[in-house]
């Protein structure tokens, strides 16, 4: 998608009353800016949730999908693992349960991306300073430790470069246990294109890319979201 | 609202007024006085007392209507109530920039809330720069002026300036810098209320000024984060930024919607924009002058590999975790011509690496040949950014000839040496006082010397980038 297709993905969100991007659109926007995401597809049903993790190969992990849907893991609307066709069907059942009737968004059929290093990137408007980003430890550990640095967009390959290196955990990235050295300039890449949408996007007040996995070396962006700013707010 | 003038003439006035001059010894009207004349200003200064007469010499004006013309700063010493009316005096009297030395404002009570209000509308309403309130005034060695109220003496001169967020950083903290260190200073502010002059303001100043070598902050906020981040952007490749900033507050966004928000404190965001902007953050006050007193006489650290030269395997120990685990400094291996000389100086069953224990050779050869010998050694060195020395002097071993010290240093004038001592303390007292005003800092404190270079080695980097 061109940067043309975020301002269009945008405005149609914020003209819905939308107060973020779906996980599906969110991965797009990001995409569209170097941040490398999981293979996913949309989906309605059942029969093509199993058509899209045929095409995916297994296993795949299913989600709810919809804007303004910013806990699905606290919503149950996540099942992870998923080995088999037969495997896709039954979640699907039962995350359109718990849905209910009235969930009016789709399922996204996505690739399960396999590493146990789990980091973030994310962008918050500050009130002094506009646009900063953010990268640290992903997953539970964001909250947890806290291992984060800041930068202010628009940022420089090197400020992305010296962010990774500011961390306390920075030797995660480093060749640990078996696992490979971390592709540092993709992931310089990812932080870099995030403080662009938000330079680029004034619409856009938050981003959060937790967890961005380490698939081998390349980082791959697991969930996404972007919320954006109500009518009319400027900060 | 006028347009806003700069700095200059508030650093470098032609003539000052003194608005509550004070025949009384002791007096800050009095003292201010004092100080311009011990510092050698070459301007007049104008009195200002409704009782008249002669002061010190002077005539004494009885209001600031009646003081003459070409006046480019006015000192106002009077109660907090009566400034706005002084400002606006000044003002109609043409006079450009005023430090108003009272307190009694918006660090009191709602009253002086009001107060202070009323004083950013005079200087805002009139274009007068007002320094303070709140402040015990700036200091400009350039121009041999200070207005600092605090009894001072003779400021010794140099390129270090300094912008605090407090009153009395040109008073008992100038004070301590005096009597406990030999460097010099360019410009000192006490910013105190900050009306109208801000950090911003000076640090814009103080980016192009020819006399500043060194930028060193004492912040509490920020009142112009993204102007004074631009600044910083532009200077910090140019001349060292440190800054000690205070009052981290505790993290905002309570209520944010992502992790990034929540996390997102102000400390955070601004220790972040600091770093990209090549400012040095530094967390202890006592390092404010530390710092300065290494970069003032010594050049910026190219990198962090320091030449270290020991009297003993503890220091080394010590030294080496300090580094490793709170520093970013290293002890890099020396090359093979340094190896050999230092083989040549030391007992023969020695085995020497960096750092240096000089002990061995120091028992050998004495003092003065072994610390000589294996400074120089190391200073040439090609992987060797900096050099550490700490010397062991008492009187009872006889204190050697430190002249070699400032020879070295000035043989070798890319890289800092820093000294430090263990031993005597009459001795250490004696050779800092040979040592720094002939350019070589001195550390009484082992750990000291590797945090300035620490820090100094920061802004290194900023500087090459």
């Amino acid at each position: 998608m061109k940067t043309t297709g975020v301002k269009r993905l945008i405005q149609k969100a914020l003209a819905s009353g939308h107060g973020a991007l779906s996980e599906y659109d969110s991965k797009r926007l990001l995409s569209a800016y170097g941040v490398p995401v999981t293979r996913e597809k949309l989906v309605k049903t059942a029969a093509e949730a199993k058509k899209a993790a045929d095409g995916l190969g297994y296993p795949v992990v299913l989600k709810g999908c919809a804007p303004d849907l910013l806990h699905k893991t606290e919503a149950g609307l996540v099942a992870v693992g998923l080995g088999s066709a037969r495997d896709v069907t039954d979640a699907f059942k039962t995350l359109s349960g718990r849905a209910g009737p009235h969930f009016t968004g789709g399922y996204l059929v996505q690739e399960m991306v396999k590493g146990s290093r789990e980091l973030m990137i994310g962008m918050t408007r500050d009130e002094q300073f506009g646009p900063s980003v953010m990268f640290g430890l992903g997953g539970i550990f964001t909250e947890v430790l806290e291992d984060v640095s800041f930068r202010l967009a628009p940022l420089t390959l090197t400020d992305a470069r010296d962010m990774m290196n500011e961390i306390r955990a920075t030797r995660i990235l480093d060749a640990v246990r078996g696992m490979p050295r971390v592709d540092r300039a993709a992931l310089a890449r990812a932080i870099v294109g995030v403080g662009k949408a938000a330079a680029d996007n004034p619409e856009i007040a938050e981003i959060d890319i937790n967890p961005l996995i380490i698939a081998g070396a390349k980082p791959v962006a697991v969930d996404g979201l972007v919320i954006l700013k109500a009518a009319g707010e400027s900060k | 609202m006028t347009a806003k003038r700069n700095l200059k003439r508030f650093f470098a006035p032609r003539n000052v007024a003194v608005v509550g001059a004070s025949a009384t010894k002791g007096r800050p009207g009095r003292v201010v006085i004092e100080n311009m004349r011990a510092n050698g200003y070459a301007g007049n200064i104008y009195p200002v007392n409704p009782r008249g007469g002669r002061l010190l010499g002077m005539k004494v004006y009885k209001t600031i209507e009646d003081l003459p013309s070409g006046i480019d700063l006015a000192i106002v010493i009077l109660a907090a109530q009566a400034t706005p009316q002084a400002v606006r005096d000044c003002a109609a009297r043409k006079i450009g920039s005023i430090v108003l030395v009272a307190g009694g404002f918006a660090e009191v009570d709602h009253a002086g809330e009001d107060l202070q209000e009323e004083l950013a509308r005079a200087a805002h309403e009139t274009g007068v720069r007002v320094l303070g309130p709140n402040t015990a005034g700036h200091i400009s060695t350039p121009a041999d002026f200070t207005s600092s109220f605090f009894p001072l003496g003779k400021i010794p001169k140099g390129g270090i300036s300094y912008v605090a967020q407090t009153g009395n950083f040109t008073g008992a903290m100038m004070k301590h810098i005096m009597s406990a260190e030999n460097y010099g200073v360019a410009r000192c502010i006490g910013l105190g209320n900050t009306v109208d002059i801000d950090e911003t303001d000076v640090f814009e100043f103080l980016a192009t000024d020819k006399h500043t070598d060194a930028i060193f902050f004492y912040l509490e906020s920020l009142r112009r984060p993204r102007d004074f981040i631009e600044i910083a952007r532009k200077v910090t490749p140019k001349k060292p930024v440190i800054m000690l900033k205070g009052g981290a507050t505790p993290d905002g966004a309570a209520a944010a919607l992502s992790h990034t928000a929540s996390l997102g404190s102000d400390d955070r965001i601004l220790d972040g924009a600091l770093r990209q902007a090549g400012v040095v953050r530094i967390d202890e006050f006592s390092h404010l002058f530390l710092a300065a007193k290494a970069a003032a006489p010594m050049p910026v650290p190219a990198g962090n590999r320091v030449g270290f030269v020991s009297p003993s395997g503890a220091f080394i120990v010590h030294i080496s975790d300090l580094c490793r685990q709170r520093l970013n400094l290293t002890f890099p291996n020396l090359t093979k011509k340094t190896m050999d000389r230092l083989k040549e100086i030391s007992p023969p069953f020695i085995r020497l690496s960096n750092p240096v224990d000089i002990f061995p050779s120091a028992t050998v050869h004495g003092m003065e040949y072994a610390y000589r010998e294996a400074m120089e050694a190391v200073f040439k060195d090609p992987n060797v950014d900096a050099v550490v020395s700490i010397m062991i002097l008492t009187k009872e071993l006889g204190m050697p000839s430190l002249d070699f010290i400032p020879e070295l240093a000035a043989k070798y004038p890319k890289k800092p040496l820093y000294i430090s001592f263990s031993g005597d303390h009459a001795c250490n007292e004696e050779a800092k006082a040979f040592l720094e005003p002939r350019g070589v800092p001195t550390f009484p404190l082992i750990e000291d010397a590797f945090k300035a270079l620490d820090i100094l080695v920061r802004a290194g980097q900023a500087l090459k980038s």
